[in-house]
């Protein structure tokens, strides 16, 4: 880009017209806080994304899904191919981190108020993205095979098949058959590298339109955002891109210095081994303990689902126009509760299976 | 910095740690795992001040044919170098076992005297056998008799892309060289084992005359006998005379050979003292050997141990399956 414009487009002004594909390429503009230093989660959850895209297709490369040599291939990529335990690192712990930074988004737009209409349809599309992520990790899960996907995903359909009328059925078509094997791998490959990332993109092109559309939600206090928009070409996809190398390095480092687990080969037949709840399902889990028998779906489905309802319903709840969290004590009381209750649970979940001796 | 700006360094700064934090390995079994240590130095040897420092493994074993209902248990430890890897090991044996069949003079004949020896062997895996890691020997060595991987005594794995690595310390017919019978597991066919030894040479020789009635070798002049008394191949003499020997004159009748080659490769230093032996065995990392394990740091590792006291192949104490991982 010409200094002149740049010199233009910092002091707010409109640069010239041009012509041609830079000229079509640089007209969008993006309000500046899309990524800046204090806003950056959604941002950050798309270079995240990326992310695991990349890496995802430079295992798939290595990867067999067969029950024999599903395991030997991940071993030989993470392992014996250069830079493969780099790659699976970053996969690995993409996921990981994009749970966390979808919680901090899903938690700023609560507090901030931006469910509130006429943002309502991008809230609600942010809670599709929220709930389809965790049918990523659990098919992911069951990939490398072994004993801890394997188990997982045993204690998962035991889970799923509590919902009533639906439950079985579910689990028959995940897993294809009575014993979870080659069926089930190839389904939940198919799912995992076909299906699901195409209903992500386009959960994440409706997102992304209806945040066209109605915009990132204003400040507080009713004022117009300070700073002028920036073109998404070159300074938005620029500033996307810082944000993926630091992304991306921190990742490395961390796939570096602490490797991804791969666990032992999965043993249909070792009935003894326990499997660990992972940290994002703690609480479900622990719900899950909670009522048992007969009241196991309470656990199971109606509190989790009952909370993505209300989530889903929070426009029409929370119908009071003020945003400031001053003005809605009611509402994030109610979500102060649930955090706590999350956090009691998680925490209950953690001493269960994680600190008391006989794990 | 603004209070926002603050918040939100903040929060970056939470994520990959708590990534990090929560998303380790949840596997949940309860299988023990052996660390082994980084370390600059190598171990100078059992009582190098580094093993001291070593936070120690109790492994429990269970007896298995003879031994049955009983148990026993064996401190493990291990370190590594660049080069190395170094495991260390103690156990209760209040009877030093290094017979195997010696050969005693009674001034007329000479008898074979009743006795094993003590032993001790790992198994690691080169290749993937299946199940092991959760079964460990049970799917290897210590079979059910017609199972498809055994017959007769004779086991090994199911397929030939399921290769282990064996390590076979042996009181009496190795260690008095300096090492382990280094061999490997493959697969197992009717009429032959799937052990094999490892390329190069070692093992003991047979200390008989053909029609097996009274040794054939005795201690070369200007030679001493080794450790425990045992004589080396190395040092042996073909008996022309029995006048030489006195009523109860005892001979090997299992020569160690020393060992080359890949088969040499598990070096050994033991002792046993006040009712315990404590065993070092070492090894290059890498060997480049076909038939080893090649141990990558980055990499985490089964591995199952059999404990034979002064018994035979039948008769051992075997333990559960463990985890090697390394820590830098």
């Amino acid at each position: 880009m010409s200094e002149p414009y740049v010199m233009l487009e910092e002091e707010g002004r409109t640069p010239p017209p041009q012509d041609g594909l830079l000229c079509w390429l640089t007209r969008p503009r993006l309000p500046s806080e899309t990524v800046c230093w204090h806003r950056f989660f959604g941002v950050l959850q798309l270079a995240l994304i990326a992310l695991l895209f990349l890496s995802g297709l430079l295992m798939a490369f290595s990867y067999t899904p067969v029950p024999g040599t599903a395991y030997d291939s991940v071993d030989y990529f993470q392992f014996s191919l250069p830079f493969g335990d780099i790659v699976r690192g970053v996969h690995h712990y993409a996921w990981n981190s994009l749970l966390i930074v979808m919680g901090l988004h899903l938690l700023r737009a609560f507090v901030v108020g931006a469910y509130k209409p006429p943002r309502h349809p991008v809230w609600l599309s942010g809670l599709l993205f929220l709930l389809l992520m965790p049918l990523f990790i659990i098919t992911g899960d069951l990939l490398p095979w072994d004993q801890k996907g394997y188990w997982s995903t045993q204690v998962r359909f035991s889970i799923i098949s509590s919902i009533p009328g639906l439950g079985d059925f579910m689990v028959q078509m995940l897993r294809g058959g009575g014993l979870t094997g080659i069926v089930t791998l190839t389904r939940f490959y198919v799912l995992h590298v076909l299906l699901l990332p195409a209903v992500l993109l386009g959960i994440l092109a409706l997102h992304l339109c209806l945040l066209a559309r109605h915009g990132l939600s204003p400040p507080m206090d009713g004022q117009a955002p300070a700073r002028p928009p920036i073109p998404l070409l070159p300074s938005g996809l620029n500033r996307f891109l810082l944000l993926l190398l630091a992304a991306m390095i921190a990742l490395a480092a961390a796939a570096y210095f602490h490797p991804a687990p791969l666990g032992d080969p999965a043993d249909p037949s070792d009935t003894s081994f326990v499997p660990r709840p992972e940290w994002w399902v703690l609480f479900l889990n622990q719900l899950v303990s909670i009522f048992k028998g007969p009241f196991t779906v309470v656990g199971s489905a109606v509190i989790p689902g009952g909370l993505i309802l209300l989530l889903a319903a929070l426009p029409w709840l929370d119908r009071s126009p003020d945003r400031r969290p001053s003005r809605r004590i009611g509402v994030l009381a109610a979500a102060l509760v649930v955090l706590i209750a999350i956090t009691v649970l998680s925490v209950m979940g953690y001493i269960e299976h994680f600190v008391r001796p006989e794990h | 910095m603004s209070c926002r700006l603050r918040l939100a360094v903040l929060s970056l700064l939470l994520v990959v740690p708590a990534a990090l934090l929560f998303s380790g390995d949840v596997t949940g079994a309860a299988k023990q795992t052996l660390t082994a240590v980084y370390s600059k130095t190598a171990p100078a040897g059992l009582d190098d001040p580094q093993w001291a420092k070593i936070k120690a493994l109790e492994v429990p074993f269970e007896g298995k044919e003879k031994f049955a209902n009983k148990k026993t248990s064996v401190i493990t430890k291990a370190i590594y170098t660049d080069e190395e890897i170094y495991f260390w090991f103690t156990w209760k044996d209040a009877t030093l076992s290094v017979t195997k069949g010696a050969w005693k003079f009674d001034g007329q004949k000479w008898t074979p005297q009743a006795g094993d020896e003590d032993r001790l062997s790992l198994l690691f895996e080169i290749s993937r056998i299946n199940n092991f890691a959760t079964k460990g020997c049970a799917v290897t060595c210590h079979v059910p008799q017609g199972a498809p991987n055994a017959k007769d005594g004779k086991f090994g794995t199911q397929s030939e892309a399921e290769k282990g690595d064996l390590w076979h310390w042996k009181a009496a017919r190795s260690d008095p060289a300096g090492y382990a019978d280094d061999g490997w597991l493959t697969k197992f066919s009717a009429d032959k084992t799937g052990r094999r030894t490892d390329a190069g040479k070692g093992g003991d020789k047979r200390n008989m005359t053909e029609d097996k009635s009274k040794p054939r070798y005795m201690l070369a002049p200007g030679k001493k006998l080794g450790k425990h008394g045992i004589l080396l191949a190395e040092d042996a003499v073909e008996i022309t005379d029995d006048s030489v020997f006195k009523p109860g004159d005892v001979v090997t009748a299992r020569m160690p050979v020393k060992a080359e080659g890949s088969y040499g490769d598990v070096k050994a230093v033991s002792r046993w003292a006040d009712g315990a032996w404590t065993l070092m065995l070492s090894r290059k990392l890498n060997t480049g050997y076909e038939d080893d394990v090649a141990f990558d740091p980055r990499k985490k590792y089964n591995f199952a141990m059999a404990l034979f006291d002064d018994s035979g192949d039948a008769d051992s104490y075997d333990s559960e399956t463990l985890t090697l991982e390394f820590k830098k």
